[in-house]
C-alpha cells in the first residue's frame, strides 16, 4: 500500500509512527495487529462476535453517512406530505382560478388588521388581495397583499394629503382606494393608467389623448367633492368606482371595459343602491322591486337561497321591497323588507347555503365579499354563507353582540356599536402566494408533486420491466439473441431523447385524448425511451454472474434456463438494479419536468412541478414574481438532490470495491 | 481498422434507415392533410362558381395536390418510399430526399434547408464555445479532485456537483437569469445581440460574446455536474490500477504518472462521454436556446412543433438522429485509437 492511499483513509488515521513501523517490521505482522485491535474494539462493544449479512453491513454502512440518511428522510418526508397532503385538502382542484387573488406574494397578512383600527373601526372595505380600512378618529389603514403586480404601484403608501385630512368614508377597488374627508373632497391613490382616476382635464394637462375606453372622474367632483352628509352609496369595484347621492345624483367613473353595462348608468339613472359584480353594474331601481343592469334579461330571476329554483322576482317579492343589494362576484344578494334575503345570479356548485332563520330573527344587514355573502340578524348574531373555498364562511363561534358587518373581498369582520373588533375570519393569506391564475401554488405544489412523482415512478417502473426482461435475456441466452437485442437497444439510444418526447407529445396533442389518457401515454413514452441503459447494465451484471458457481450448480441440477435466468440470477443483481432504479428515477422526474415547463408534457391545469414553473420564462415575471418559480424549484431541486445522494451513497456502500477502498 | 470502420459505417446507415421509417410513420400519424388544405386555400381565391362547379372543382386540386405531394396512396410504405425518393410519383418523377427535396416549411414559406441554414449556424457555434469552455474546466476539475481525493475542494465539488446535475437545465437557467441578469445585472437576460445594432468586426464580437455569456455559463454549469463526476470516477479507478503503482515504484514524478499513465487510462470512457455529450448539447440547447431567445435550432423546434409545421420537425429531428449515429460512429473509432484492446480483437 501506498503512503499516499493509506493518508487518504481518515479510519486508521495515518501517523509516521505508523508508517515507519511498517517499514521496520513489515506490513503484515502490523496489519494483522492492527486487525485484532479493530476486533478487539468490537468484542469489547458487544462481547459476541457478530455475524453480519452483506444487507446488514449495507445498511450499517449506510447508516455512517450522514449527509445520505438525512437526505432519505427528506425524501421520505416528501414522499409522505405529497401522497398524503391531498387528502387534507378538500377544497382544492386543479382548475380553480380567480382573477382578483392573481398574483398574489407569499404572506399571512390579509386578514391581520392594525393594531390602532381594532378598537375604533369606523369602515372596512376590500375588493382584491388587500383591505381598506377606517377609523373614527377619521385615519385610513391599508393591509393585505398591498403590491400591485409588477405596476410597481404600493396602496400601502397613503398619500399625505390623505394622512393629514380627516376621513369620512373610504372604498377599494382591484388596485386603488378612493377616500372622502369630512370636507367632501375626493381622494384617490393607488394605479391610475386605467382609468381608476383622474379626471379628462388632468390627462389632457398630461398631454394624453383621451381614452374612449375610460370614463373619467366627473370634473364638478374632483373641483367641487360631494357634501359627505348626502351621501346614500359608496363603492369601488374593478378599476371602476362609484358614489350614489341622496337625491339619486351618480358619479361613476372608471375603466369602461371592465363593465359590459357601465355605458347605459353613465347617463343618470333615478337609483337607491349601486354595487359591483366582476362583470357588471347594478342598481336598485327607484320602486325598490328589481335589479337594475341596463341589460335585458340579466338578473330578472330570483333565489330565495344559493340554489333552487329561481322565480320572476316580482312573483318573488309580492309586496315586499327590496331594502338594499350587494354584489358577489357573479351574484348579487337582496336585503328584503320583511327581513329576509333573496339571491339573483349564479352560484357554484358545493357553497354553504343560507341559514333559515328562526321565526323572530331577521337579517338587518347584508355584506358581500367576492364569492360569501355575511348577513347580520337584529339579535346581533352573524352567518356567512357562499363559497368556502377559502374559508369565508367560518364565523367562529359565540360570534354574537354584533352591531356592524364589513366585507374584505374573502374576509368578513364584525364590530360592536362601539367599533370594536369582536371577530374576524377568512382568508388570511398564502404561504406560499399565488399564480398567475389566482391559485394557491402552496396546493399546487403538494398536488403537482405527487403528480410528478407518480409520472417518475411509474415511468421508471415501465422501464425497468422492459430493461430487465431483455438485460437478463441478453446477458443470460447470449450469442445471437444477445446481438439482436443489444443492436435494438442501441437504435433507442441513437434517437435523441428530448426531441423524440416531444414530437410524440406534440402528435399526441393533435389527437382527442382524454388528460389522464394523454399522461399515462407520457409516462410510457419516458418509460419506453429510457430502458437501455439498465437493460445494458442488467446484461453486464448477469453476464459476470452466470459464472459463477451457484449457477454451474443449479445448472447440474438440471433447472430449467429461464428459471435460473429469472430466479437464481435476478434476485443476486437486484441490489444494483434498485440502485439505477432510484436513480432512473430522478431522471425520469427531471424529464417530465422539462417536457411540461415547455409546454409539451402534462398541460395546465393539471399541475406538475415543471409546468408549474411554466410562467417563469422571462426576466420580468422571474424577477417580479419570484414566489412562483422560487418555491416550486426549491421542491423539485430539493427532491432530485436528495434522491440522487441517497442513489450515490447506495450505490457506494453496496460496491464491495469501493468500500475496500475507502 | 479500415474493414471495421466500414462494418460500422454500414451498420449506422442501416439504423439511420430504420429510425427515418419510424419517424416517418409517427410522423404520419398526424391528422394534417397538406393536399386538402391547400386545395381548400386555392378554391377560396376562386369567384363566381356555382356550388356544384365548386365541388367537381375542388376535387380536381385536391388530387392534383395530392399527386404533387405524393399522398394520393393510403399505402405508407409507398408513401415512405416517395419521401426519401426511391419511388416515383404521379407523374413518373422522383422528388424525396436523394433528390434533394428535403421538405418545405408552412411557417415561413420557403424550403426547409433554407430556413434552417442560419439558426443552425448560430446553435453549432454555441455548442462549439460550450464545449470548449465544458472541457477547459471540467476534466483539470475532475482530475484534481481524483488527485486530491478527500480535500475540501473535492468535497466541495462533490456537493456543487450533485447540485449541478440534480437541476434540470430550465431551472437552473431561471436561477442564473435571476441572480446575474436581474439581480445583478451582468448580463442581458436574453436576446442575441443589441437591438438594432450592427456591429462589424471586434465590435460584432464583443456584442456577441456579452449576450452569450450568460447561456455559455449556464450550459457550462450544467455539464459541470455530470461530466466532473465522470472524469473523477474515472480517473479515480485508473489511479488504482497496478500500472500506476509500478509507474510510481519506478520513481517517475507524480505528474508523468497522473497525466501520462493515469489519464491515458482514464482517457477510454471519457472519450465516449465527450463525443456524446457534445451530440447531446444539441438537444440540450433546445431549453437553453428557449429561455434565453436564442433564434436556434431548438427554438425552430419547438415553434415548429407549436405550429404544427411538421416537414420541419421531421428533418429536424432526422438530424438529431443522424448526429447521435455519427457520435456513436465517432466514438467507436476513437476507441480505436486510443484503446489498444480495440484495435488488437477487430
Amino acid at each position: 500500500m501506498s503512503k499516499k492511499n493509506t493518508g487518504g483513509s481518515p479510519k486508521k488515521g495515518s501517523n509516521v509512527g505508523n508508517w515507519f513501523g511498517r517499514i521496520f517490521f513489515g506490513g503484515g505482522n502490523h496489519l494483522a495487529a492492527e486487525m485484532e485491535d479493530q476486533q478487539g474494539r468490537a468484542a469489547a462493544a458487544s462481547d459476541v462476535e457478530e455475524i453480519i449479512s452483506p444487507g446488514q453491513q449495507i445498511v450499517r454502512n449506510f447508516m455512517e453517512r450522514k449527509l445520505a440518511v438525512g437526505a432519505l428522510i427528506v425524501l421520505i418526508l416528501m414522499f409522505v406530505v405529497m401522497f398524503v397532503g391531498p387528502l387534507f385538502m378538500p377544497k382544492y382542484y386543479d382548475a380553480y382560478t380567480e382573477t382578483t387573488q392573481q398574483n398574489v406574494p407569499p404572506g399571512m397578512n390579509m386578514m391581520a388588521i392594525p393594531q390602532e383600527l381594532k378598537n375604533d373601526i369606523k369602515m372596512i372595505d376590500g375588493f382584491g388581495s388587500f383591505t381598506v380600512g377606517l377609523s373614527n378618529a377619521g385615519k385610513v389603514y391599508v393591509w393585505g397583499s398591498t403590491k400591485i403586480s409588477t405596476t410597481g404601484v404600493d396602496v400601502s403608501i397613503i398619500p399625505q394629503e390623505v394622512q393629514d385630512a380627516k376621513i369620512a368614508m373610504v372604498a377599494a377597488g382591484i388596485d386603488h382606494i378612493v377616500a372622502i374627508g369630512e370636507d367632501g373632497k375626493v381622494y384617490c391613490w393607488g394605479y391610475s393608467k386605467l382609468g381608476q382616476y383622474g379626471t379628462a382635464s388632468e390627462a389632457l394637462a398630461r398631454g394624453e389623448d383621451l381614452n374612449p375606453n375610460i370614463a373619467y372622474m366627473p370634473e364638478e367632483l374632483a373641483e367641487n367633492g360631494v357634501d359627505v352628509s348626502k351621501i346614500r352609496r359608496f363603492t369601488c369595484g374593478y378599476q371602476c368606482s362609484a358614489i350614489l347621492m341622496e337625491d339619486g345624483t351618480l358619479y361613476l367613473w372608471g375603466n369602461k371595459l371592465t363593465y359590459a353595462n357601465i355605458e347605459s348608468f353613465l347617463v343618470n339613472k333615478d337609483l337607491v343602491d349601486i354595487d359591483f359584480t366582476l362583470n357588471y353594474v347594478v342598481g336598485l331601481n327607484k320602486l325598490r322591486s328589481g335589479v337594475t343592469t341596463g341589460t335585458r334579461g340579466l338578473y330578472d330571476m330570483v333565489r330565495p337561497n344559493v340554489s333552487g329554483k329561481a322565480v320572476k322576482i316580482r312573483d318573488y317579492l309580492d309586496g315586499r321591497t327590496i331594502t338594499s343589494l350587494t354584489a358577489t362576484s357573479s351574484s348579487v344578494g337582496l336585503l328584503l323588507s320583511d327581513g329576509s334575503v333573496a339571491f339573483v345570479g349564479d352560484f357554484a356548485t358545493n357553497v354553504v347555503p343560507a341559514p333559515e332563520l328562526p321565526a323572530d330573527e331577521k337579517f338587518v344587514q347584508l355584506v358581500g365579499g367576492s364569492y360569501h355573502y355575511s348577513g347580520l340578524t337584529d339579535k346581533g348574531n352573524v352567518y356567512s354563507w357562499g363559497s368556502n373555498v377559502l374559508d369565508q364562511t367560518n364565523v367562529p363561534k359565540n360570534t354574537s353582540g354584533v352591531s356592524e358587518i364589513y366585507n374584505g373581498s374573502f374576509q368578513t369582520y364584525a364590530a360592536d356599536d362601539s367599533g370594536k373588533l369582536i371577530a374576524k375570519w377568512g382568508l388570511k393569506g398564502y404561504v406560499f402566494g399565488t399564480e398567475a391564475h389566482g391559485a394557491d401554488i402552496f396546493q399546487r405544489i403538494i398536488n403537482g408533486g405527487k403528480m410528478t412523482m407518480t409520472i417518475g415512478a411509474v415511468a421508471v417502473i415501465i422501464s425497468s420491466i422492459i430493461g430487465i426482461i431483455i438485460g437478463c435475456l441478453s446477458g443470460y441466452f447470449g450469442g445471437k439473441l444477445d446481438i439482436l437485442l443489444m443492436r435494438i437497444a442501441e437504435v433507442f439510444t441513437a434517437i435523441p431523447f428530448l426531441p423524440l418526447a416531444m414530437i410524440l407529445s406534440a402528435v399526441m396533442g393533435r389527437m382527442t385524448l382524454s388528460e389522464s389518457m394523454r399522461i399515462f401515454i407520457i409516462m410510457v413514452i419516458l418509460g419506453v425511451l429510457s430502458w437501455p441503459g439498465l437493460a445494458r447494465l442488467v446484461r453486464g451484471q448477469v453476464l459476470v454472474a452466470r459464472e459463477s458457481e451457484y449457477v454451474t450448480a443449479a445448472k447440474a441440477m438440471g433447472v430449467k434456463e429461464s428459471k435460473i435466468a429469472f430466479k437464481h440470477i435476478l434476485p443476486n443483481v437486484m441490489s444494483v438494479i434498485l440502485v439505477t432504479l432510484m436513480l432512473d428515477f430522478g431522471t425520469c422526474m427531471l424529464t417530465e419536468s422539462t417536457l411540461s415547463y415547455l409546454g409539451f408534457g402534462v398541460q395546465y391545469p393539471r399541475p406538475t412541478w415543471g409546468n408549474m414553473l411554466n410562467g417563469a420564462n422571462n426576466a420580468t415575471i422571474i424577477n417580479a414574481y419570484w414566489w412562483e418559480w422560487v418555491f416550486t424549484s426549491a421542491f423539485l431541486a430539493v427532491t432530485t438532490i436528495c434522491i440522487n445522494i441517497v442513489g450515490d451513497a447506495l450505490r457506494d456502500v453496496m460496491d464491495p470495491k469501493s468500500s475496500v477502498e475507502k | 481498422m479500415g474493414k471495421y470502420i466500414v462494418k460500422r459505417v454500414a451498420y449506422m446507415l442501416v439504423v439511420l434507415i430504420l429510425l427515418s421509417f419510424i419517424m416517418f410513420m409517427i410522423y404520419s400519424m398526424v391528422p394534417s392533410n397538406r393536399a386538402f388544405t391547400d386545395a381548400n386555400s386555392e378554391i377560396k381565391t376562386m369567384k363566381n362558381l356555382s356550388p356544384e362547379e365548386r365541388k367537381t372543382k375542388f376535387e380536381e386540386l385536391y388530387l392534383q395536390y395530392q399527386r404533387k405531394y405524393g399522398t394520393d396512396t393510403d399505402n405508407k410504405v409507398v408513401r415512405y418510399l416517395r419521401w426519401v425518393g426511391l419511388a416515383p410519383l404521379y407523374d413518373g418523377s422522383y422528388d424525396g430526399i436523394l433528390q434533394g427535396n428535403l421538405g418545405w416549411s408552412y411557417d415561413y414559406q420557403q424550403p426547409v434547408v433554407e430556413m434552417v441554414k442560419t439558426p443552425m449556424w448560430v446553435t453549432i457555434r454555441l455548442n462549439i464555445f460550450a464545449t470548449i469552455l465544458a472541457l477547459g474546466i471540467t476534466i483539470p476539475l475532475g482530475i484534481r479532485c481524483a488527485v486530491k481525493r478527500g480535500s475540501v475542494l473535492d468535497q466541495g465539488m462533490q456537493v456543487v456537483t450533485i447540485v449541478g446535475y440534480s437541476l434540470p437545465t430550465f431551472l437552473i437557467s431561471i436561477l442564473f437569469i435571476w441572480v446575474f441578469a436581474t439581480r445583478l445585472g451582468w448580463f442581458p437576460p436574453s436576446g442575441m445581440k443589441t437591438p438594432g445594432s450592427n456591429f462589424t468586426g471586434l465590435k460584432y464580437w464583443t456584442d456577441y460574446m456579452y449576450y452569450m455569456a450568460l447561456p455559455l455559463i449556464t450550459m457550462t454549469f450544467c455539464s459541470l455536474g455530470g461530466m466532473t463526476r465522470y472524469v473523477r470516477a474515472s480517473m479515480i479507478e485508473s489511479l488504482s490500477l497496478d500500472c500506476i503503482r509500478t509507474a510510481r515504484a519506478k520513481g517517475l514524478r507524480e505528474k508523468v504518472v497522473i497525466y501520462s499513465h493515469a489519464w491515458r487510462n482514464a482517457l477510454i470512457p471519457i472519450v465516449t462521454l465527450v463525443v456524446g455529450w457534445f451530440l447531446g448539447i444539441f438537444a440540450g440547447s433546445i431549453v437553453i436556446e428557449q429561455m434565453f431567445a436564442i433564434n436556434g435550432m431548438g427554438k425552430i423546434m419547438i415553434n415548429a412543433l407549436r405550429s404544427s409545421d411538421f416537414d420541419v420537425v421531421l428533418l429536424m429531428q432526422m438530424f438529431y438522429v443522424a448526429m447521435s449515429l455519427l457520435g456513436n460512429l465517432i466514438i467507436d473509432i476513437v476507441y480505436g485509437f486510443v484503446d489498444p484492446r480495440v484495435r488488437v480483437s477487430k
